[in-house]
């Protein structure tokens, strides 16, 4: 004989395995997840609790291209986790994924919300998402007041080069009620035809001002 | 376009046999010769095969330049803790990619050069794109990736110097029945050490859509990097839920434990396989069809439920398959 086989006790440990998991199997049932790492079964679990935090209004959904991919600037404040409470809401009212840029790089925070739909806020990233026709938020610079923040131009590049529209997207949130409201502007065009990088520093302009502009139509302080 | 000479280095192993065959029911393919350290893997009708050591440098040039090939594709690639350990996996990686892609440079009827490559190089840096596309940075954060970029940097001077078009494809791991592989290995044990912090999703690809990548990439004598990967995507955690293993979570010092008793237990874990499992690795295969007319046959999990559906062991009785 050259060789003796060893057997590992795979049986066994799948008995083990069963019995071990049976009374949590319906929590870690095996959650696929997408392209981009969003995992839908979790997202769907954890909904219930997000609405408990967030009680959204959302207008503006017909804005929404039913199919093609969009970029979509909303303002944001700290500690508000605006572009997160607006991808989750969208995604339900228009029922298709919405990815929001600007997750951390480092676990655990990163990979959890990579689940949850967040991806890198690095321009080649939100243009991959976008070239295969996804729904990408980007979020303004936090801004402590009721304004909308400067929007990165590069983080806007990306739908210019490749066409698809960019809708400004006003978000307001409270720290200590539940009532939030999403409102979904109509998709911008550039008011000067330009060839070169102007053309999104233009657009990033414009859309602030459009953000601040369903800011105030919301009312109140 | 017909009567083409096709060279195939890496011919002895499960990926270069199952695209020698597939070369073989090519039209356009004339005459077709392979090299490699090991036997095919597979029985080949038309393809010449020789069975040379990457370091007998000479022998090769003498083979290759005598068969003066019109396309070589180059998959001579050894994967750490594939077949060889990580030393022997860059010595013969190198050694043969220097001979051979050295040697097709020689060649004067040589138009194409399709070589072997993976989304390693991309690396997994903090901030490295999770889906880099074709355009992105090389920056390689492990071995693996390192000897692949080395290879994609050879067979461009080389394209460069001599005229050649050069496909490099950049295949995500390759996982298929027979495909030696530290990740399909390491899946198929009955406890499954996973990152409990992370578990990041990664995407595979079946060995029969890498070779038909490579069929198509000789035919079309493809110019440029393109990814290959199999769409969709699956975490550790999920690939072992779906082959019913015991997922183990890991946090952090006891992943030392965990590696050296998985190599114990014949699957050693190499560093760019541990990385994708912390850190994830994807690729965009927006190219892919595009470029190569190819779509792959098998999505991500699919690919990984078939490494599950493998026999352990076939054994025949008077001609008849029964499994063990």
């Amino acid at each position: 004989m050259v060789a003796q086989v060893v057997r590992l006790p795979q049986r066994a440990a799948e008995a083990a395995a069963a019995v071990v998991t049976r009374p949590v199997r319906p929590l870690i049932a095996p959650f696929m997840v997408d392209d981009w790492g969003r995992d839908q079964r979790l997202i769907d679990l954890l909904g219930p609790l997000a609405r408990l935090r967030w009680n959204v209004a959302v207008g503006g959904l017909h804005h929404l291209p039913a199919r093609k991919g969009a970029l979509l600037l909303v303002n944001d404040r700290p500690t508000s986790f605006s572009p997160l409470m607006a991808s989750l809401a969208l995604s339900r009212a228009a029922e298709r994924p919405v990815r929001f840029a600007g997750r951390p790089d480092i676990a655990p925070g990163g990979p959890l919300l990579r689940r949850l739909g967040g991806i890198l806020a690095r321009p080649d990233e939100v243009r991959g998402a976008l070239a295969h026709g996804e729904l990408v938020i980007v979020s303004a610079a936090e801004d402590h007041t009721r304004h909308a923040g400067p929007l990165d131009h590069r983080l806007v590049q990306p739908a210019v080069l490749q066409g698809v529209p960019i809708l400004p997207v006003a978000t307001l949130t409270s720290r200590l009620r539940r009532y939030a409201r999403v409102e979904i502007g109509p998709p911008m065009r550039p008011t000067t035809k330009r060839q070169g990088p102007l053309a999104e520093v233009e657009l990033a302009d414009a859309a602030q001002r459009h953000i601040q502009r369903l800011l105030d139509s919301f009312g109140g302080f | 376009m017909a009567g083409r000479r096709v060279l195939v280095s890496g011919m002895g192993g499960e990926l270069g046999s199952l695209t020698a065959s597939l070369l073989e029911e090519e039209s356009w393919v004339g005459s077709l010769m392979g090299i490699d350290v090991d036997p095919p893997r597979r029985r080949l009708r038309r393809a010449q095969f020789h069975l040379i050591d990457p370091k007998n440098r000479p022998r090769i040039v003498d083979e290759v330049t005598k068969f003066n090939p019109h396309v070589m594709i180059h998959l001579a690639v050894w994967e750490p803790d594939a077949r060889a350990g990580h030393a022997i996996a860059r010595r013969f990686t190198h050694d043969a990619t220097t001979a051979i892609v050295g040697a097709a440079a020689e060649c004067p009827a040589m138009e194409a050069l399709v070589i072997r490559s993976g989304i390693e190089v991309y690396g997994r840096h903090h901030h490295a794109p999770t889906r880099p596309s074709e355009t992105a940075r090389l920056d390689p954060s492990s071995e693996y990736g390192e000897m692949l970029a080395d290879i994609e940097e050879t067979a461009r001077a080389v394209g460069n110097r001599v005229k050649l078009s050069v496909a490099k494809l950049r295949l995500a791991t390759v996982l298929g029945p027979h495909v030696p592989s530290p990740l399909g290995r390491l899946l198929r044990m009955p406890f499954v050490p996973f990152s409990a912090l992370a578990d990041s999703p990664f995407a595979v690809v079946q060995d029969r859509d890498a070779a038909r990548a490579f069929v198509a990439a000789a035919a079309r004598q493809y110019d440029g990097p393109v990814n290959v990967v199999a769409p969709g995507a699956i975490t550790t955690y999920q690939a072992a839920r779906r082959g019913r293993r015991l997922p183990v979570p890991l946090i952090g010092p006891e992943w030392v434990i965990a590696r050296r008793l998985a190599h114990l237990a014949g699957a050693p874990v190499p560093d760019h396989v541990l990385e994708m499992m912390h850190r994830g690795r994807l690729a965009d295969d927006l190219l892919l069809p595009e470029a190569l007319g190819v779509v792959p046959e098998r999505s991500t999990p699919e690919v990984v439920d078939r490494l599950y559906a493998w026999e352990s062991v076939v054994r025949l009785v008077n001609g008849e398959r029964s499994v063990a």
